[in-house]
């Protein structure tokens, strides 16, 4: 078992409208859900399903076109309304709409979908690309959704409560430890090396023997990042690629392979400083953000000001549907961009200028220099930028920098230009 | 000394320019209460070629007109001694304006301080010039404009602690009983405002200690009496440091890729262990 770490650098919590009570509110039906190409960007859908066909909830409705062995599966029972592409026939969304299916319709999908094979490790593997779970992965170095024969050299689970605006793990987990044990006991099946669950200190989620060790991370913000807790125990490289997994996902292959169901279910929190009413909620994968936020959207009076966001305030997205790898809805004030405190705080078009202060310093969580890492990325010298350690980082692990950086460049953006002509050259 | 992040809100350049601005107000007010009529004209003729080389840039490159100007104009007018003929300062203020600042491309872009280049071509260019050195007075009313900065991280520490204590160390041959006191009141103004320029400096942690006593090494060296620090010799000291600011980085960089592939590889040797 490892120690505690205590994470002294990052961005500060800010914990305004967070959900006060530990207790799901309601079980949230959603009348539309949708996977979304912004969660695995330049992903390009080989269909299974066409335009308004019935799905049922755990059916397979594409295969990524560069790795056909992965595939995705619909959250939600219904009708297909919508397909949308982005540039180059990439997937933008792809949205299906709730509709009751006859029961024996649901038998047939079923007895066609893939088989559940606990028996080898590569049935394991197979078992989670077919029935639509591999998504649930990211790797590192680069991102983004690991190949379907990569082997990590180490998983880590983050069972930790990103924000104190996320639900807190051991609330989600209450009623599904036994699943979340089974998960991460087949997580060590893909893998010869660790699988870390890490998670809050005062937290026991699972019990540890062999290869699944815990792992205790607490302080700032920078403590819920994976990024955070690779670099610490299992840094990434071009010649060791780890990966990491979000809890619910992990429930999710437990409960896969106890009951041959897919589990859509997630559980998620509407919070932020414009929250009327902060809570937890049930809903499924990539519900529809008017669903979810009916009673919101209901009292909302000047609804040009807030912004409704699908993840935290720093890495999230203005979004129709909740995303892949969020947990949290934030509801927050729309920034002014008037007067005198925009001319002190906003960054202006013209500047961009990187003025190194002390707060940039302190930023990073990850064993980085922070100013020569922004201005290696601002200036796209990818050479730099990998000297200094950027494939141990993803959008989400220099969000701080954004934030707190004079220039008004998204490092989010710049890192992943850099990563991604890093991969290319790779290939 | 560094506040963590989160409690500072995201800052544009403007705003930092009105933090440093704040930090010099006090010192400015002293230098001229001190020194009379003569250097409140000498500040008024610095604001004046200050923003008005600010606007000029502003119009020509059709950007916000912002006056990150003044402070250097404010760093200037507290170290010109009051005698000087206010074209000598109008000419080498807009020398240092528009060459350490404005053919960069505005304020953070260059890499020298635009008010230690403005102070040198004074005293490169007008050898009878002698810098005002820095009194009790105007070191006390440094304080609390250098504790500002500190605070919001626009001033490193070890940048400061770095020239100091190699101010020290060097003065401790000449003379055992070093007065530090006196070596402080001489050159806090300057550490601060024009070796502690976060444009200039170092910009990583480690590289600002070797940066801070690389400074204070060449302000020693440059200065006549190494217990008795010049106001030129800061001036001198610090141009001349912050021109290996970036090779000091550069160095720093290289330095930690190889001790971070070497913590990487032993780390995850630990953890397959």
């Amino acid at each position: 078992m490892m120690g505690h770490t205590k994470i002294k650098r990052g961005l500060q919590f800010s914990n305004e409208g967070a959900p006060v009570e530990n207790l799901v509110h309601e079980e949230c039906c959603v009348s539309t859900a949708a996977l979304l190409g912004a969660d695995c960007p330049g992903l390009r859908p080989a269909l299974t399903v066409a335009l308004g066909d019935r799905v049922t909830a755990g059916q397979i409705v594409f295969t990524d076109r560069k790795y056909p062995d992965i595939a995705f599966a619909t959250p939600l029972s219904g009708r297909v309304a919508s397909i949308d592409y982005g540039p180059r026939r990439t997937l933008s969304a792809f949205v299906i709409e709730a509709e009751k299916s006859e029961s024996d319709e649901v038998a047939d999908v079923l007895s066609k979908t893939a088989s559940i094979d606990e028996t080898s490790n590569e049935g394991v593997r197979q078992t989670l690309l077919k029935r639509g779970l591999w998504p649930a992965f990211q790797t590192r170095p680069f991102g983004g959704i690991p190949a379907p024969d990569a082997k990590p050299s180490a998983i880590f689970v983050n069972a930790t409560q990103i924000s104190p605006r996320a639900p807190a793990p051991w609330v989600v987990l209450e009623r599904r430890k036994t699943e979340f044990q089974q998960g991460v006991e087949l997580l060590t099946r893909l893998t010869d090396g660790p699988v870390y669950v890490c998670q809050a200190p005062e937290d026991t989620l699972c019990t540890f023997s062999g290869r699944v060790k815990g792992a205790f991370f607490s302080g700032t913000r920078a403590a819920g990042l994976s990024g955070t807790h690779i670099d610490r125990l299992h840094p990434a490289s071009l010649d060791h690629q780890v990966w990491s997994i979000g809890y619910q996902d992990v429930a999710a292959i437990g409960h896969l392979f106890q009951t041959g169901q897919y589990l859509a279910d997630r559980l998620i929190s509407i919070a932020g400083p414009r929250a009327i009413k902060p809570k937890l909620v049930r809903t499924c994968l990539g519900g529809g953000i008017r669903d979810i936020c009916r009673e919101e959207f209901a009292s909302q009076s000047g609804g040009s000001t807030t912004r409704i966001l699908s993840g935290d305030a720093l890495t999230g997205r203005d979004a129709a549907y909740i995303g892949r790898y969020h947990q949290q809805i934030t509801i927050m004030d729309r920034p002014s961009d008037k007067g005198i405190w925009r001319w002190l705080s906003g960054p202006s078009a013209a500047q961009g200028v990187i003025v190194p202060t002390g707060a940039l310093e302190q930023a990073l969580a990850v064993d980085v220099l922070p100013v020569p890492l922004m201005r290696a990325l601002s200036v796209g010298d990818s050479e730099a930028a990998e000297r200094l350690g950027c494939l141990a980082l993803v959008e989400e692990d220099v969000a701080a920098l954004t934030e707190l950086c004079t220039s008004g460049a998204d490092y989010g953006a710049l890192l992943r230009h850099v990563l991604d002509d890093l991969a290319g050259d790779i290939v | 000394m560094i506040l963590r992040p989160g409690f500072i809100p995201r800052m544009s350049v403007g705003g930092i320019s009105v933090l440093q601005i704040a930090a010099l107000l006090l010192p400015i007010v002293i230098v001229v209460f001190e020194r009379g009529d003569a250097q409140a004209r000498l500040l008024a003729v610095a604001l004046l070629t200050a923003i008005f080389w600010d606007l000029i840039f502003a119009i020509l490159r059709k950007r916000t007109f912002y006056f990150h100007g003044m402070s250097t104009a404010l760093i200037v007018a507290v170290l010109v001694p009051p005698a000087l003929p206010l074209w000598q300062l109008a000419l080498t203020l807009s020398l240092g304006c528009v060459i350490g600042e404005h053919v960069f491309g505005g304020r953070g872009f260059g890499f020298l301080s635009p008010a230690a280049i403005c102070l040198s071509l004074l005293l490169l260019s007008f050898p009878q010039v002698q810098l005002e050195p820095m009194t009790q007075n105007v070191a006390l009313a440094t304080v609390p404009g250098a504790l500002l900065l500190l605070i919001s991280g626009l001033v490193s520490w070890r940048v400061i602690l770095g020239a100091f204590v190699m101010i020290i160390g060097l003065a401790l041959p000449s003379n055992l009983e070093v007065d530090v006191l006196s070596l402080g009141i001489a050159t806090l103004f300057g550490l601060v405002f024009l070796t502690g320029d976060p444009v200039s400096a170092a910009s990583t942690n480690s590289g600002r200690w070797l940066y801070g006593l690389l400074a204070g090494l060449l302000i020693s060296i440059f200065s006549p009496e190494s217990t008795a620090i010049s106001s030129a010799s800061l001036v001198f000291g610090s141009l001349t440091a912050s021109v290996f600011a970036p090779l000091i980085d550069h160095l720093i960089v290289l330095a930690k890729a190889k001790s971070r592939s070497e913590r990487s590889s032993r780390r995850r040797r630990q953890s397959l262990a």
